[in-house]
């Protein structure tokens, strides 16, 4: 089953342009001007019922655009697109019965009054009778671990605190599909692991799908199974997160330490040694160039290991590796 | 029945917001303390100046009560174009309109909610004003027949407000046209100067205009409730909402077609 399928959808501005200073109004209160901005360009792709799928960017690459048109606030330059079988322009309040809106800039909640408050009005707004909207405001104050926070005004809230609200709110009414626009900006690490282990559980026991666009590849490694990458308004780049993984996390960083002391003049052909210490050794290499069993053979031989370890770098990297690449021409990336 | 009670929760969380500071609430209702005390002021030395009891059959003590009715309505309805507009500017739009409601409605039901606790303030602070300076109002029972048209009055000037907010779809900054739309209300809705004041071409004008519906029309028909002024006030107001609705209405949907949604 597919729950979002995106055909050639396009979005253009239209923007005033102004000069600088006094005579630079004037012109532009007489003759204005305007520049076109092609926020989504032609974007074709499609989410399957229940997905964690990724949808990451640089600022201002369209992400934030093309989930607005997805939820029917924006109306599309050129395309089609269909949102749990709706037009989502045409169909805006019927398939806001279905989806659930978290973006992460813009609060939902009452500001100056308990979540509660804003829990009970949306159980009015999406028609749930009393005792529905009371079972599960229960449930997801449990599964969000918001119970002691629904009476407090949200104004005292911290905001790692208010986005667990934020995102509870907005699956009160059992949609079927999340659209999760920047739901960890700002938080710390603590408050990023709650809001992902909410989401994943409401993903595997409810059969949520979440469309979730980030900054952050931490949310994308921690939730999605697969990735959207865009870049100026074009997908760059579509597989999952193992794939991308693969391809693009060659490096590999290596940490071990040895039962004796390691000599100072430690090398390993092929790689590039980071930090010697006194038992330890941190370096990196790249699995592409140099085999990793030679790599192991190699530090085996230089001493008993008491403990190692090879990790991925940071998907971070690996994205600005991809951009890079795309901002080099060498668009075949998927 | 479950369509109705969303745009009644509508309004009464917006009425718990407005109350979240009842000291901000309270301190700005006491404004229309000085407000009546220098019409006051103004209006006995006219009085005064032109020797006369009564001017177009409004009396000193008529007029007071009239001008704490025009200024109940004004400065109890919301900044609802600059709200929209700010909506607008910040992209909290989006999260309004992500939403299974009509956004006109919920706007309204909204823009009720703010108003309510408002209006009461001040007509409780106005009119206690007025008892004081000029005494108890002519006709008492006139509050209860102005119910109606005061409510009118607010739908009417949610009509206008939003259109004004509406352009901000388009423009974003909706300043000027407020700042427009309140001085035309002044002049020829007659919020500072009772209408009847005015020479007769210009009387004729302002009562034509939808301005005079929204603040003359419930303000007269409180110092002066008779049967024919109510079926006059009431039959003009229901035109102008009639008509103001559809065309807000029509540009609501346009707008939505325009709508750019900053931030992100």
């Amino acid at each position: 089953m597919t729950s979002i399928i995106v055909h050639n959808l396009q979005k253009v501005f239209q923007t005033k342009r102004k000069a600088a200073g006094l005579s630079g109004s004037m012109r532009s209160l007489f003759k204005p001007e305007y520049s076109t901005v092609e926020a989504v360009r032609k974007i074709s792709f499609q989410m399957e019922t229940g997905e964690l799928l990724g949808f990451i960017g640089p600022n201002g690459a369209g992400k934030s655009t093309t989930i607005k048109m997805l939820t029917g606030i924006l109306h599309p330059s050129g395309g089609e697109a269909s949102v749990l079988g709706f037009v989502p322009w045409k169909d805006r309040q019927k398939l806001a019965f279905q989806i659930g809106t978290v973006f992460g800039q813009r609060p939902q909640l009452w500001y100056h009054l308990p979540a509660m408050d804003t829990f009970t009005l949306f159980g009015k707004i999406y028609e749930l009778d009393d005792s529905e909207t009371k079972k599960r405001i229960d449930f997801l104050a449990e599964a969000f671990e918001i119970r002691d926070l629904l009476d407090v005004p949200v104004r005292k809230l911290s905001l790692g605190q208010r986005m667990r609200c934020e995102v509870a709110a907005s699956l009160l009414h059992r949609p079927k599909l999340l659209l999760l626009d920047e739901p960890s900006i700002g938080l710390d690490v603590v408050a990023k692991q709650h809001i992902r282990d909410a989401i994943r559980r409401m993903n595997q026991e409810e059969g949520v799908g979440v469309l979730l666009t980030s900054h952050d590849a931490g949310d994308l490694e921690a939730l999605c199974k697969r990735v959207i990458i865009v870049n100026h308004g074009q997908i760059v780049y579509e597989d999952k997160v193992s794939n991308l993984k693969r391809k693009f996390l060659t490096t590999k960083l290596v940490e071990v330490r040895y039962a004796k002391q390691v000599a100072k003049d430690f090398s390993v052909k092929g790689a590039k040694i980071l930090k010697v210490g006194r038992y330890g050794v941190k370096l990196q290499f790249d699995s592409a160039q140099t085999p990793v069993d030679s790599v192991i053979t190699r530090l085996s031989e230089m001493g008993d290991i008491m403990d190692i370890t090879i990790s991925d770098p940071p998907l971070e990297e690996v994205i600005a590796k991809i951009y890079e690449q795309v901002r080099e021409g060498k668009q075949e990336l998927t | 029945m479950k369509k109705f009670s969303k745009y009644w929760s509508i309004f009464e969380i917006t009425l718990l917001n407005s109350l979240a500071y009842p000291g901000e609430l309270v301190g700005r209702s006491l404004m229309i303390i000085p407000f009546m005390w220098i019409f006051y002021q103004l209006w006995k030395v006219a009085f005064s100046a032109a020797g006369v009891d009564a001017i177009n059959g409004l009396t000193l003590q008529d007029t007071l009560w009239y001008l704490m009715m025009t200024e109940t309505i004004e400065l109890g309805r919301p900044p609802i174009a600059r709200t929209m507009s700010e909506n607008v500017k910040d992209g909290s739009v989006a999260y309004i309109l992500n939403k299974p409601y009509d956004f006109l409605w919920y706007q309204f039901s909204s823009a009720m909610g703010e108003t309510i606790f408002r209006a009461i303030m001040n007509a409780i602070f106005g009119g206690l004003t007025v008892w004081l300076l000029v005494g108890a109002p002519a006709h008492p029972q006139g509050f209860l027949v102005a119910i109606p048209a005061v409510l009118g009055a607010w739908v009417l000037h949610f009509c206008i407000n939003a259109m004004i907010g509406l352009s901000a779809f388009v423009v974003e900054d909706v300043a000027a046209f407020t700042w427009i739309y309140q001085k035309l209300a002044f002049i020829f809705g007659g919020m500072l100067i009772p209408l009847d004041f005015y020479p007769q071409w210009m009387q004729t004008l302002a009562k034509a205009m939808p301005f005079s519906s929204a603040l003359y029309g419930p303000a007269r028909l409180f110092v002066s409730p008779t049967m024919d002024l109510f079926i006059g006030v009431m039959s003009l107001q229901m035109f102008w909402i009639i008509t103001l609705v559809f065309v807000l209405v029509v540009a609501y949907r346009r707008g939505l077609t325009q709508l750019t949604v900053n931030g992100g």
